[in-house]
């Protein structure tokens, strides 16, 4: 070790270290990346399309019971199967998974972890009353008033649910996850446009021609309404994109996510058919994923300088 | 006796008696579990299932103690990093040449609990390298060491202990941060939040570790390994209140003999930071020793985002809602 060291001020070419080193402390990261990686993109985009669906369905039901009955009926449970999804990916990202329980031992607000594990597993009760009673009124049995009793207390923790994800991941010292403002208002407002844009689905499957008519408009503003908090949310991320990516590069996932969004937006316009809403649907949940993907890879990405290759 | 740091986080921690009756009771239960007693696939996933809702009696709070490194006094012999790898029974990283100077440790993580850090200042040769860090004096040429033994700061107002949402993350009565391990689940909330990259998750177990200040120590009245170690006194430990009267005296005794760049780094909150129960006396910029210049405390923004969160999402429904009351038949 001494040998080798004191070397370096002798020779005007010091010893190559084993992993590419870095000399002295300063534009080094500080911080250290928690491991969260390519699960999150998708729990973060489960978590809105499971909230998002209930959430939804739950509105429009209420709103106007008469016309989103039957297609609130199948939304629960499909809620359900997602949510059950997204429990798993987020119990499997744990380091160990067996003490997932030790969440629920606090309840601490100061956690936006712990209050959206709360919310979770409270939502996950009337949620499944909710899917229960839906599927029971199919099969005859008929607890109308239990069922929306469901629906109606689920409305709150179910809104946590979606809520909480943005703050978790923007509320913390990771380089440009710390200076993503928008984050929380982008996912949340995403949440709903995907649960419209699967309740759409649903209708379109179901052929329930007054349910398709007006959710095709509040789509069709939804998706519009959702490019302003996307647009804060890259103005926040302006810096930190500048030094992990190219020039080029930022303009072709920008034009990718921009056209992911402006496909659905033209399909859903020009037609209302079952074909181009379910195409329009998966562009737009695979812009969402896009943009998530996109957010969880920057404290995992070296800037630019460091990078080889470039 | 666990040998082993995975052993270690699996021990049940039973030192404190439980509190209150349901504790008890529970305590109770899951007795087979806690005293380590020969025990069937029941009695394991009943006690596995109940432990961490069993609380503990709170130790009565003591002064609060802490570290204050003096870096001009480290000579890089890293005893420190022994002792604390002995004491605390760490595994070993492995061993790498970094080409860092004499800094083969790298950096903080889950069985790294102190890390010496070298940082080489030399006005011939690094002209070209090291340009940026000759700021501090100008009229004469710096041809110097800096030596600073890194560890966990013990931030007053912790990010890492807000962001944990298990509660394994504790602040003890000696207001240091603690991490229970047999509590902690491995969320890495933890490691996302800490602006000093300290804490990692360990490979062993899945939990995150990171210095304890040597709790074991000093509930039995002992200095933290680290501190006995150090042969210069770089290392102080004793309580808060102390340090940093005796740090401002060597500031003030420095500044006196020709050390005008001498300050302290995490005695006192800033705007942006609470104070930090480790803190240092630095002699040049904090990012050249790898520390952030102005910590910022992520928490400061919660709120505001929560507010965002919110709105977005209320936007939202009532857009949904218009356009249903509007085209509703």
């Amino acid at each position: 070790m001494h040998a080798n060291s004191s070397s370096q001020h002798a020779s005007t070419k010091p010893p190559l270290p084993e992993q590419g080193g870095q000399i002295g402390y300063e534009n080094t990261t500080v911080t250290k990346v928690p491991g969260w990686h390519g699960i999150i993109a998708w729990d973060a985009l489960l978590n809105g399309m499971a909230m998002g669906l209930f959430l939804a369905a739950a509105v429009s039901e209420l709103a106007a019971p008469a016309v989103f009955i039957g297609v609130a009926k199948v939304a629960y449970p499909v809620a359900l199967v997602l949510l059950l999804v997204d429990l798993v990916l987020l119990v499997l990202d744990l380091g160990d998974p067996l003490r997932f329980h030790h969440m629920l031992r606090v309840f601490k607000p100061s956690s936006p972890m712990s209050l959206g594990t709360w919310c979770l597993t409270i939502f996950s009760l009337p949620l499944t009353a909710a899917a229960a009673l839906s599927v029971l009124a199919k099969l005859g049995w008929d607890f109308e008033r239990a069922r929306l009793l469901a629906v109606v207390v689920g409305l709150l923790p179910g809104f946590g649910a979606a809520a909480y994800k943005g703050v978790l991941l923007s509320t913390n010292a990771q380089p440009g996850w710390k200076d993503a403002r928008w984050l929380g208002g982008y996912l949340t407002n995403s949440a709903l446009l995907m649960g419209c844009a699967e309740l759409l689905v649903l209708s379109a499957v179901m052929r329930q021609t007054q349910a398709i008519a007006i959710l095709r408009t509040a789509f069709i503003v939804l998706l519009i309404l959702n490019m302003i908090p996307l647009g804060l949310l890259f103005a926040n991320l302006r810096t930190i994109h500048a030094q992990l990516y190219t020039r080029g590069q930022q303009w072709r996932v920008g034009a990718l996510i921009a056209v992911g969004a402006l496909i659905p937006l033209g399909l859903i316009l020009l037609n209302g058919g079952l074909l181009s809403i379910s195409v329009a649907v998966i562009f737009l949940l695979a812009d969402s994923w896009l943009v998530r993907s996109v957010y969880v890879k920057i404290p995992h990405t070296s800037p630019l300088e460091v990078r080889s290759g470039e | 006796m666990a040998s082993r740091e995975h052993e270690l986080s699996a021990l049940p921690q039973t030192s404190d008696p439980p509190r209150g009756r349901l504790s008890q009771l529970l305590a109770r239960l899951i007795s087979p579990y806690l005293h380590g007693e020969p025990r069937g696939p029941v009695p394991e996933v009943l006690g596995r299932l109940i432990y961490p809702f069993v609380r503990g009696e709170a130790p009565k709070p003591q002064q609060a103690t802490g570290f204050y490194t003096d870096t001009t006094v480290c000579i890089g012999c890293k005893a420190c990093e022994v002792a604390c790898k002995q004491w605390n029974q760490l595994p070993s990283d492995g061993f790498n040449w970094s080409g860092n100077s004499y800094d083969n440790t790298n950096e903080l993580s889950a069985t790294t609990w102190r890390h010496v850090k070298f940082i080489e200042q030399f006005s011939e040769q690094t002209s070209n390298v090291l340009a940026p860090m000759g700021t501090v004096s100008d009229e004469s040429p710096l041809n110097r060491w800096l030596m600073m033994s890194d560890h966990c700061k013990h931030c007053l107002a912790a990010p890492c202990h807000q962001a944990c949402p298990t509660g394994a993350i504790i602040q003890n009565e000696f207001e240091n941060v603690y991490i229970q391990a047999d509590i902690c689940n491995g969320c890495s909330s933890c490691i996302a939040a800490c602006p000093f990259g300290v804490i990692t998750r360990s490979e062993m177990g899945g939990h995150s570790h990171k210095c304890t200040l040597c709790y074991d120590r000093q509930r039995d009245g002992l200095e933290p390994a680290c501190a006995k170690a150090c042969p210069t006194q770089s290392i102080h430990f004793g309580p808060v209140e102390e340090l940093r009267e005796q740090a401002s005296k060597r500031v003030d005794q420095l500044h006196e003999r020709g050390v005008p760049q001498a300050y302290l780094y995490g005695d006192v909150p800033s705007e942006t930071y609470s104070a930090m129960h480790s803190f240092y006396l630095l002699v040049d910029r904090p990012s050249v020793y790898g520390l952030p210049d102005a910590p910022f405390n992520p928490w400061l923004h919660m709120m505001g985002d929560y507010v965002r969160s919110v709105a977005g999402g209320l936007v939202a429904i009532a857009v949904l809602l218009v356009v249903v009351f509007l085209l509703k038949p």
